[in-house]
Parts: structure tokens; sequence; C-alpha cells
């Protein structure tokens, strides 16, 4: 036999088996909640992607060893985008249409705004990766909530910090020419104002450039007390502190959520260390691990550290399940509409402790956070302050 | 086995369809499109309807590239125009969607055109790059023109609607842009029994010569890059109604390298190549997917677990193409009708 014949041969049972998979999704059981979501597995975004597909997974496989939502069986089903909003769409498709989805888990601010017409349609309640403010408004996005403080709100607890720790000093924003970057800069200067802090300076990069030295020279100029960096995973976070520190600034960096990974002590090393970020989540060596009961469970379940993006998707999994338990005890049928409803409603609401304080939903977002710095002896984060709530 | 195709008219020979069996067939493809949506679940339709934007832009980058011989790389920012301007008249003058996009497609033109500049100029990578710089231009324009473009954060667009129907999912929009991709293709393909078509094939085999043959080349030069980037707009222009909103991000670099992939892929200088590597572009990612949910029978965590390799066998297959398929998939094609063509004998 010919080559080309074996393998027309082997493709055969391959496409039909593929076939029987394609129909059996169909089944499903009416009790059962399905979590759908579309997780960069792949691409630029896959640090985090491969985390939240962990987390969400570690949680039902959890949630249902406690017998399920309100008795319900908990299902996942989260596939690979790429980080490409086309792809998240498909991906979105492709579960929905063979699946009856209560929530969905989104990867992309791009993504979540364009799916929002079609999340009302199915009525289906949406979280995701994305802190954008534009998300954070009930009127427009009803059927989505975040998972912590919007990109401004998060800037606007880092200034709080610094109003509280030192009133009218003098601070710069450096973000990246992304929709990313600049989503909380406009709001972070007028609120810096005011908090009675002095703008120094903002600088932008351009996407995806390592070579910041022009930059850095803006900062000497402007030398200011703080620096607000956002828009960035690690670089070129490394490359500015590096410069900063060459030319005796004495500049104290901040980051947001996405930088205030454990990898930027583990990659920086002493560049990092009293680097300044908001995380709205408790890290895994929290020293206060007793007041947070699903942080042992994760614990227990792994015995080596888990990031934070990892936390993320445990987050999503309770707050998902407390929103779906108050609709239940309501006595309403688990659908977006109802489900937003009981966003309005709670009170208190409590993550297992993974979010450090109670809370109620403000708009779509959750706005507490706590700033940590890196320390790099202990080679972790440590908390600066307590859970800052915004009003 | 078929014995000949006598022609006995110049216009039999330069006819689209020149035998009843091509009738047929043509037939029996616009019955399919026209049935599939009754049959089709939303992610199929879904797929067909992101299919349809990329073949439109990939037929305007094989006007350019495959039958012109100009590099472009560009494809992707002239979307971003047709999409931009849709948006912004769909937004700002709610004028019906045909004149949207039909003036989105016409932004895109006039910009291709100036964008095509270069090219009377240079060629090759040199005109690769000029692209590429025009490219460039147009995103930070996107980012920044914030009173039209909205800047980083984007614009949302409303859903179209026909006769009192909102196309907002993919089983109405369907009935929107396959039509469209249709008349486009067939108008692409009509392009080349003209004068203007035999022009741009005479100017991609030898610019000299073509010159000699009394080619005007800039006129026909930037008129293909006109031509290209009209198809782009058109594409742009869908693309925004389909998904609602779009961002400067909606139409990266990486975007217009893939559509001259899915050029190269399906064939250089093929109107069947263009339909074909768009097809394989879109889908077989999306394929690669029930690969993946075969194989988690298997194993636990199968997605996590097979998604980079999933990227790793498309972008295997593509360099497979390349190596032994160099004229592309219309070639496979052209082979196998050949075969039947032929049969009972060998070729």
């Amino acid at each position: 036999m010919s080559i080309r014949k074996q393998l027309a041969v082997m493709i055969w049972p391959v496409a039909a088996a593929a076939m029987m998979v394609a129909g059996s999704a169909g089944a499903q059981d009416k009790e059962e909640i399905v979590i759908g979501a579309s997780v960069p597995m792949t691409g630029p975004f896959a640090f985090a992607g491969i985390q939240f597909n962990r987390g969400i997974n570690d949680y039902v496989e959890w949630v249902n060893s406690q017998g399920g939502i309100r008795g319900r069986q908990v299902r996942y089903i989260g596939e690979d985008t790429g980080y490409d909003a086309d792809q998240s769409v498909a991906v979105f498709r492709r579960i929905t249409s063979s699946e009856d989805v209560t929530f969905y888990f989104g990867d992309s601010t791009a993504f979540q705004q364009s799916i929002e017409p079609e999340l009302e349609r199915r009525d289906i309640l949406m979280t995701g990766a994305s802190f954008a403010s534009e998300i954070n408004n009930p009127e427009e996005y009803p059927m989505q909530f975040l998972l912590g403080p919007d990109y401004g709100e998060q800037v606007g607890i880092l200034l709080e910090y610094i109003a509280d720790e030192n009133p009218g000093a003098s601070v710069a924003f450096i973000h990246s020419d992304t929709e990313f970057g600049r989503d909380p800069i406009e709001g972070g200067k007028k609120m810096a104002e005011d908090l009675g802090l002095e703008v120094a300076t903002t600088i932008v990069t351009p996407p995806g450039s390592a070579d910041v030295s022009a930059a850095a020279l803006e900062l000497r100029r402007a030398r200011p007390d703080y620096a607000i960096m956002h828009g960035y995973v690690l670089s070129p976070i490394p490359a500015f502190i590096e410069q900063a520190r060459q030319m005796r600034l004495d500049t104290r960096f901040m980051g947001t959520i996405y930088t205030m990974e454990q990898g930027i002590i583990d990659q920086m090393g002493e560049t990092a260390e009293g680097f300044l970020g908001v995380m709205p989540y408790r890290y895994y060596y929290d020293e206060n691990a007793d007041e947070a009961p699903l942080l042992q469970t994760i614990r227990e379940m792994h015995d080596e550290y888990q990031a934070t993006t990892y936390t993320q998707g445990w987050v999503a999994g309770i707050l998902m399940q407390r929103i779906a338990e108050h609709t239940l005890d309501a006595g309403r049928e688990l659908n977006g509409t109802n489900m937003r409803k009981s966003i309005e409603e709670m009170e208190n609401i409590d993550t297992g402790g993974l979010i450090g304080k109670k809370f109620s939903f403000s708009g779509n977002s959750i706005p507490v956070g706590r700033i940590y710095r890196a320390d790099v002896s202990e080679g972790r984060m440590v908390p600066v302050s307590d859970w800052i709530e915004l009003d | 086995m078929r014995i000949g195709s006598p022609k006995e008219t110049y216009a039999a020979d330069e006819a689209l369809f020149r035998t009843r069996t091509q009738w047929a067939w043509f037939g029996v493809l616009l019955a399919a499109l026209a049935g599939f949506p009754f049959v089709a679940n939303l992610y199929w339709l879904y797929l067909v309807c992101l299919v349809s934007i990329n073949v439109i832009a990939v037929t305007g980058l094989n006007v350019l590239t495959g039958y012109t011989g100009q590099v472009s790389l560009g494809q992707a920012a002239f979307m971003g125009v047709g999409a931009y301007t849709v948006a912004w008249l769909e937004n700002h003058t709610g004028s019906p969607f045909p004149v949207n996009l039909l003036a989105g497609s016409v932004v895109a033109t006039g910009v291709g055109l100036i964008a095509g500049l270069p090219s009377l100029r240079v060629k090759g990578l040199y005109l690769a790059i000029a692209t590429i710089a025009a490219s460039f231009i147009l995103l930070f324009i996107f980012k920044n023109w914030e009173s039209v473009t909205n800047g980083t954060r984007g614009i949302g667009i409303e859903p179209p609607s026909a006769f009192g129907v909102a196309l907002e999912n993919p089983d109405t929009f369907y009935w929107l842009v396959v039509p469209v991709t249709v008349v486009m293709l067939l108008l692409a393909s009509n392009l080349f029994r003209t004068r203007i078509g035999r022009a741009f094939i005479a100017i991609r085999d030898r610019d000299i010569s073509a010159s000699v043959l009394g080619i005007d080349l800039p006129r026909y030069k930037l008129m293909s890059f006109g031509i290209s980037a009209f198809y782009a707009g058109m594409a742009g222009g869908l693309y925004a109604y389909f998904f609602g909103s779009i961002n400067p991000e909606s139409f990266p670099l990486l975007m217009s390298i893939f559509l001259l992939a899915a050029v190269i892929v399906g064939g250089m200088g093929s109107m069947l190549g263009s339909i074909l590597g768009g097809i394989f572009m879109t889908l077989v990612p999306e394929l690669l997917r029930y690969g993946i949910d075969f194989l988690g029978l298997f194993m636990e965590n199968a997605s996590a677990v097979l998604s980079p390799v999933r990227t790793v066998v498309f972008g295997l297959l593509i360099v497979g193409f390349l190596l032994f398929e160099p004229l592309g998939l219309a070639e496979i094609w052209r082979r196998i009708r050949r075969f039947f063509h032929l049969w009972p004998f060998r070729t």
C-alpha cells in the first residue's frame, strides 16, 4: 500500500471517532451547571490562561466533591483561543452550540466587549480575565462581572495608598500604548489631583518595546516619588527599574494585578526589591491562611506555590457559586438576568478568604485590593497595607 | 471520461463556466450554500461567516499579490479602514448598511491607492516593507484619531438589519455575508477575462515586457492596489458588523501575514486558491480541536496539554504545503479533477 493510501486508511477511524465525540457532547444533564471558557492556553497571554484553566478545573473538582452547588454538579469546558478574539468567539459558539451553558469565562477585553449582545440573547453570565474599566458598567455590560477592581480602581487603590503614606507626593504614570495600557490613565490623573498628589509626568511606551532608555531619561527629568506602571506584564519593567537605579533615582515603582505575579521577584532578583503593587487576592503563602479556608484547600491540593492567576480561576469559580446559590435560594431560575439581580442584591460576599475582605459588588467590579511589596530576601510579596476598599 | 470540450467562439473560450457540467456543479454549490443554514448549528454558521469574510480579504490580496505580483503586507490595515468607516457611518449618520459597506470599500480603495504609490518605484521585498510602513501608519491613526476611532477603547457597532430582521447572529448574518462573498468572487473572476486582468498578469510575469506591450504600468499597478483594498474594505466592513465592536488591535500586522499565508497556501494567481486558502487557514485550527476532543477520551485535561500541539500541527501543515504543494491547494483540486476527467485511464 502506498503511504497515501495508508494515511487515508488511518484517517477514517479518527474522523469517525471525532464525529462521535462531537455528537455525544450534545447529551446533557438538566441538573448540571456548565461553565464554558475561552482561555488562552497558547499565545502571548498563555502564562495566565494555563493557570486560569487549572484554577477553574481544580475549583470544579473541589465543589463537586463537596456535593456541587445546591446539589447540582458542575462541569467545566475550557478551550484554547491563542488570545485571538476571533478564536475566542469561535470557542464560545462551539461550546454554546452543544451545551446549555450557565456561566462563561472570557479571555480578553476585545472578546468580552464583542460577545455581550450574545450573552444577553442567551442569558449567560460572564466573567473573565479583563479588568477593563469599560466593562465595569452594568448599563452597557449587564451580563458581566469582574474578578476584582477594574484597572482604574486598581490605580485608585495605589493612589490612596500613596496619599496616605506620603501626602502631596509626586506621581508619574508609565503605560504601554495599548488599550490595556491606556485604560486607567486619564481617570488616574484626575484622581491623583483630587487626592492632592502631583502628576509629575506621563510616559507612553510603544507596545512590546524593550528599549526604554529614552523613557527612563524622561523619568529622570521628572524625578517623581512614585511611578505607576500599567499595561505590562514583566518586560520592560526590569529594564526600566534598572536604568532608574543607575541614574540614582529613588522613585518607588508600582504595578497593577498582572504585574504582581511572583515571577517579578524570581526573574528580576535584587532589582525587584521594594516594588509595590495592588493585588485583590491572597498569595499562596499568605501568613493569615487561617482566615481563608479556601486558600487552605488550595494548599492541601498543591504543595508548591500557585500563581495568582491560578487563584483568580478559583475566585471566578467561587463567585459563580455564590451568585448561583443566591439566585437559587431566592427561588429564581438560574439564568443571566436573574443572576444579574443577585449581583445587585448580594452583600458581604465571602470568597472563602481568597479576597481578604467581605464585599458587595460596585457596578460590575469588586473594589477591594491590598498593597504588597516585593521582599527579595524573603523571596515573596509581603503586604504593606490592610485590605483597601474604595468608596 | 471527458473526451473534449470544443470551443467555437472566443466568448466560449473565455467563459467562466465552459461546460454544462460546470454550470451544474455551480448550481449544486449554490443550493448547498442556500441549504446550509437549515442544517448547521450556530458554531458552524459562525465559522462559515468568518471564512467568507476571510475569503473576500484573501481574494483581494490574491488580485494584488497572486495576479499582479505586488507583495503587500497592508491588507489587514485596509480592512481596518473599511471597518472604521462602516462603524463611523453606522454610529453617526445611521445610513443603511449596503451604503456603509460600499462607502467603507471606497474609502479603503482611496487609502489603498495612496499606499500603492511606492509600488511605482519599488517591488518585491522593498514593496513589502513599504506596505508594512503603510500598515503601521494606519494603525497609528486608528489609535490616535480619537474623535473618529475612539482610540484604543474601540467602537461598538449595532448589527445591520434587513427587512426588519436584525442580522445579529451567524444564522441571519449568513444571508448577508455569503451572497456578498459569491458576488465578490464572481466579480474578481470576471476581472481576469478583461483587459485589466490580463494587464495585471502581464505585469506579474514581466513588468518591462508589459510596458513594451503598451500597458500603462503606474495606472494598472495602482488599479490593482485599489481593487485589492476595495476587497479588504468590504471584508473589514463585514467584520465590523459581524463582531459588533472593533479596536486598533483587531487588525494587527499578524493578520496581514495570515492573509498572505492564505494566498500562498491556497494558490497564488487562482480564484479557487483564494477560496481554498481562506477555508484552510480559518478552519484547520478549528478542525484540529476535534482531534483534541478525540484524544480527550484517552487522557485527562487534554485541552490544556494538547493546545500548544495544535498550534504546532497547524504550522507544520503550512510548511508541508509549501514544501510538497508549492502551487497550493488549488493544484491538488485540479489534480483530483483531472483524475475524474481521465478516469478510468491514469494520468
